[in-house]
């Protein structure tokens, strides 16, 4: 049908007037011929439909060229993905053109869209269903990360990035609050535990709970069994999550501190249980600000409910819980009044648990009495920053018994059994957490075969496309060597007499260490003054001046340890072309006449092998750690090393430097060998792992560390350049010359 | 007494006050009686050099204090020869003086001084106490009533940094650490000229901090530090503005052991 034909056919539907104010001109023509298109495209209905209804709103909000655009997007969204997200998103064109106002925002979503939908068509339709909710949070950039990091860690996996962008997956929901700009659990995790500390004076395991599933009651602080437990967020406290984090800690401080043993549960009906805790919770408050009367400013914001309105239980309580902890409350209930008289003459026995006991028994029953609802199921305590009382009680473990028994079953994630020996990036968030001194032991060491890692830290990763580092991304695992040769130690000496004999030599010329000031010198930038009073002395005296009358800055005394990194991916099973022998083997070679200098020298070394299978496992093997002594066994791992999988070695880098920084020396160096350039399995973009590994050697420069990358092999195609700079690397080509080098370079280095 | 006049400019004018937290007024007397060198150990800020101005003034001793530092020389605290008009002069050093004139000589965080430094006391403080001036070719034996008092701050020392073997095994020791609580506020209280109400909460902010020693903070507020902070309030500061600004700023700059600091001096007041 002929444009014009069809122009009239729709001048006649009712739809005509609005959308012909909405396109003028030509662009009504080219409107329909759009609409006519994705008509006869074979998408069903619905999408000519929602475009036809979409498009003059959009129009008019947002502009004309940005309408008529919606038609090749909309048509881009049903191949790839359906006709019904399609649709969806037709139907969504109009809310979001009111949200983002400009034709730039609006044109940059339905890009943003689009180009969802060329790299993961399955995922557009989750994303789309939350759109508002995420424009909402995120804003425009913010959405344009979240959605890059989810395709990234998706990866190839269309399972994964569906669970990513319909939130399912934990890390969604990390991302999206840290995108959001809100405060969570893990960005205040190192402040509130610091808080807590100087608060309390000690810090229990504090863990964040892992979110319940839907249908089960909003989470709450909980401290049972000596473990704090905070949930990942406080939903309605955006913006205002500090305080309430704070507040949730500070309360359960409180009853840590000023609690008594559990209370029984007896013969107590679940609303008895929920008012002693009410009382109880009233009861350390007030113990705890008697201390720190500041605790008030930040536990009163939130008792936020009003002294009137229906008389149910939960609004009761509210409002008990309200005017325990806030004299000017006016009071307008019978049963909240008796309450607070009943605490007010308690008041003498305060530091006894048995008074809210007490107090609370007397109150619950009478509520019981009166025809209030209780509904043990749905009650979650208020305010908001109050735990769920579990840690008051003792608990009968019959299934059937208490009211909020099911939060029983939450997991925690129990990080920090893993992080007794290295925290991630330092955290600024810094030290290994003291779970020490809370009596969960640190996972002890147990042999384990060498098809089974130990996990023994999580690192931080760069991603250079968002901009951020992403919190415990990598996870590092140790494995045990491979059986080695015992008599490693020997053959080398027999097989490297000579190199040995001229390393020692070099080795007893080399020296380094703090500055030092030398006296009576011949040279220097300042007067010795003993030495130039006594040449004066001679002068006068006839005599003939000692003229060394400077002092000067000695050249320092040895202070470096080494931590070396091995890089044992599958390509240094290669062999190399003139030596006949592996990469893998010469680089052995290499470390054992290192291993041996520094030995000799007395310089601290570790020594440690990696290689990675995706994020889940980077593996580590410790050759030798700073502490250990060189020995056989040292010969032994080294020669049980084998090659294997791929190279992620900015994780490398940074978990060498967390070992390294303990060492108390002046000069640390990570000294990497590596065959190649980044790579790993779930990494498909080449520029990722490169940027990782150039922000962990800036992040220990900035603490103080050394990076130096020996690169083996042509230069071709590798960016050792531009991951340690130009000066922190060496290329080199012939490896067989590498034992003799490594050495040779470190004490070069080490100057 | 038999000290010569030299030392009179070393005589302490005032008595300065000390509240005893134990019995270390009593010891250290009796460690004076038999003249055994004493070490005080304990954080910065706790009063050590108040205590050893105390013991001086109180056992009527001048008291000849000296800072150690790295670059120190065994002649800066020895002596050495100078010129003159009129030929060279010997120049006694402070310990040399204090040794001579029978004072008591106070090291001030000699783990500061390099290790080949302060050997040279090593003759003191044995039953010898004689001290060698090697470049004057003379032996000084010690006045009867020369002491030798040294301080150390076991917490904040690096790795690299700690006292010989041999020297530490020469002195009786005292333990010093910040006051209880009480003691404190009347030390605060007293020393800034606040209310004692107004002390309290210093001092209950000032043992906030220390529970932070070792977790993010190498020391937490020291009493001279809530001295500070309470004169500041009594000159009209207060009480967040003056923990800004003499506490919580000058010790740390990590962000999160600062919001620490501010939750706990918000929670105190």
């Amino acid at each position: 049908m002929p444009v014009a034909d069809m122009a009239a056919a729709a001048s006649n539907t009712l739809v005509q007037a609005a959308t012909r104010s909405a396109f003028p001109g030509h662009t009504l023509t080219e409107f329909l011929a759009a609409h006519d298109r994705l008509t006869k495209a074979g998408y069903g209905v619905a999408v000519p439909r929602s475009f036809m209804q979409a498009a003059p709103d959009v129009s008019r909000l947002v502009g004309t060229d940005e309408a008529l655009a919606l038609a090749p997007a909309a048509s881009r969204i049903a191949i790839r993905s359906s006709p019904r997200t399609a649709a969806v998103f037709l139907d969504l064109a109009v809310p979001m053109s009111r949200r983002l106002g400009t034709p730039q925002a609006f044109s940059s979503w339905v890009q943003l869209v689009i180009s969802l939908v060329n790299a993961a068509p399955e995922s557009v339709e989750p994303l789309l269903a939350r759109a508002e909710m995420l424009d909402e949070r995120l804003g425009l950039d913010g959405l344009k990360a979240w959605v890059q990091s989810g395709l990234r860690l998706g990866g190839g996996d269309e399972r994964k990035r569906q669970q990513y962008f319909s939130l399912e997956m934990v890390e969604a929901q990390r991302l999206l609050e840290r995108y959001a700009g809100e405060e969570t659990f893990q960005s205040l995790e190192s402040e509130l535990r610091a808080g807590h500390r100087a608060l309390w004076g000690r810090m229990p395991p504090l863990r964040e709970a892992l979110p319940l599933g839907k249908g089960h009651a909003e989470l709450r602080a909980s401290f049972g069994g000596g473990v704090v437990q905070l949930p990942a967020g406080f939903s309605g406290y955006r913006r205002r999550e500090r305080s309430v984090y704070k507040a949730a800690l500070a309360h359960i401080g409180a009853h840590m501190a000023y609690g008594g043993s559990s209370f029984q549960v007896g013969q107590l009906k679940p609303l008895q249980i929920a008012v002693v805790s009410l009382i109880e919770d009233a009861r350390v408050e007030y113990l705890a600000m008697r201390e720190m009367p500041g605790l008030s400013r930040l536990w009163l914001p939130f008792h936020d409910v009003s002294p009137d309105g229906m008389a149910t239980a939960p609004s009761l309580f509210a409002r008990l819980a309200r005017a325990l902890l806030d004299p000017d409350f006016p009071i307008r209930h019978g049963w909240v009044q008796k309450g607070v008289t009943m605490f007010a003459e308690g008041i003498e026995q305060i530091g006894n648990p048995a008074l809210s006991r007490h107090i609370g028994n007397i109150l619950g029953n009478d509520l019981g009495q009166t025809r209030v609802q209780f509904n043990a199921r749905n009650y979650v305590v208020q305010p908001a920053y109050r735990d769920d009382n579990l840690g008051l009680w003792d608990l009968p473990p019959e299934p059937n018994a208490p009211p909020q028994q099911h939060q029983f079953e939450i997991n925690t994630f129990d990080r920090r059994e893993t992080e007794t020996q290295d925290s991630p990036q330092k955290r600024k968030q810094g030290q290994p957490d003291q779970a020490h001194d809370s009596g969960i032991e640190a996972v002890t060491s147990a042999r384990v075969e060498p098809s089974t890692g130990r996990v023994v830290a999580h690192l931080p990763e760069y991603d250079f496309t968002a901009g951020i580092e992403r919190p415990d991304w990598v996870t590092v695992k140790e494995y045990e060597p491979g059986p080695g040769d015992p008599l490693f130690w020997h053959k080398l000496k027999e097989r490297q007499a000579v190199l040995l004999a001229r390393i020692g030599e070099m080795v007893r010329a080399a020296s380094l260490g703090r500055a030092r000031r030398l006296k009576r010198q011949a040279e220097g930038g300042a007067l010795d003054l003993d030495a130039t009073i006594e040449a004066a002395i001679n002068l006068r005296s006839g005599k003939m001046p000692d003229l060394n009358v400077y002092e000067g800055v000695s050249r320092p005394e040895r202070s470096i340890a080494v931590h070396l990194l091995l890089d044992t991916s599958q390509s240094t099973e290669n062999p190399v072309e003139a030596a006949g022998a592996s990469v893998i083997s010469l680089l052995l070679e290499a470390s054992a006449v290192l291993a041996h200098a520094m030995d000799r020298l007395g310089d601290p070394l570790a020594i440690t092998a990696f290689s990675s299978d995706g994020r889940d496992d980077l593996r580590v093997v410790h050759v030798k750690r700073f502490e250990d002594e060189l020995t056989p066994l040292t010969g032994m791992a080294l020669s049980g090393l084998r090659a294997g999988y791929s190279t992620r070695i900015g994780s490398a880098i940074r978990y060498a430097g967390a070992k390294l920084a303990k060492i108390p020396c002046h000069r640390r160096l990570v000294l990497v060998v590596t065959d190649g350039e980044p790579s790993d399995v779930d990494v498909s973009d080449p520029d990722y792992l490169a940027m990782d590994a150039k922000r962990a050697v800036q992040s220990l420069n900035a603490s103080g560390i050394d990076v130096f990358c020996i690169a083996l092999g042509h230069a071709a195609g590798q960016r050792h350049g531009e991951i340690f700079s130009r000066r922190g690397f060496l290329q080199l080509d012939r490896l067989d010359a590498l034992p003799a080098k490594l050495p040779a370079l470190y004490l070069r280095m080490a100057r | 007494m038999t000290t010569s006049p030299l030392l009179d400019a070393y005589r302490l004018t005032e008595k300065p006050k000390w509240y005893p937290t134990g019995e270390e007024v009593a010891q250290f007397t009796v460690a004076y009686s038999v003249r055994l060198p004493v070490m005080l150990k304990g954080p910065t800020g706790c009063g050590k050099t108040r205590f050893v101005e105390h013991m001086a003034s109180r056992l009527d001793r001048p008291l000849v204090t000296v800072s150690c530092h790295e670059d120190m020389t065994a002649s800066d605290l020895v002596g050495r020869y100078l010129l003159g008009p009129d030929g060279t002069i010997w120049q006694d050093g402070p310990l040399t003086l204090a040794v001579r004139h029978g004072g008591i000589c106070y090291l001030d965080e000699i783990v500061e001084a390099r290790q080949d430094t302060t050997v040279i006391i090593h003759a003191l403080t044995d039953d010898r106490r004689i001290l060698p001036l090697e470049k004057k070719g003379e032996l000084v034996r010690a006045h009867p009533d020369f002491q030798l008092v040294i301080s150390y701050n076991p917490g904040y020392q690096s790795v690299l940094k700690d006292l010989k073997e041999s020297t530490k095994q020469r002195f009786c020791a005292l333990d010093f650490d910040y006051p209880a609580a009480e003691i404190e506020t009347s030390i605060v209280a007293a020393e800034a000229g606040i209310p004692s109400s107004t002390a309290a909460v210093l001092v209950k902010i000032g043992e906030k901090s220390r529970n932070l020693r070792g977790q993010g903070l190498s020391e937490g507020a020291s009493t001279r530090m809530l001295i500070h902070t309470g004169r500041l309030m009594q000159q009209g500061l207060t009480l967040p503005e003056a923990c800004r600004l003499a506490m919580i700023t000058p010790i740390t700059d990590d962000p999160d052991m600062r919001a620490a600091l501010e939750a706990a001096v918000d929670a105190c007041s």
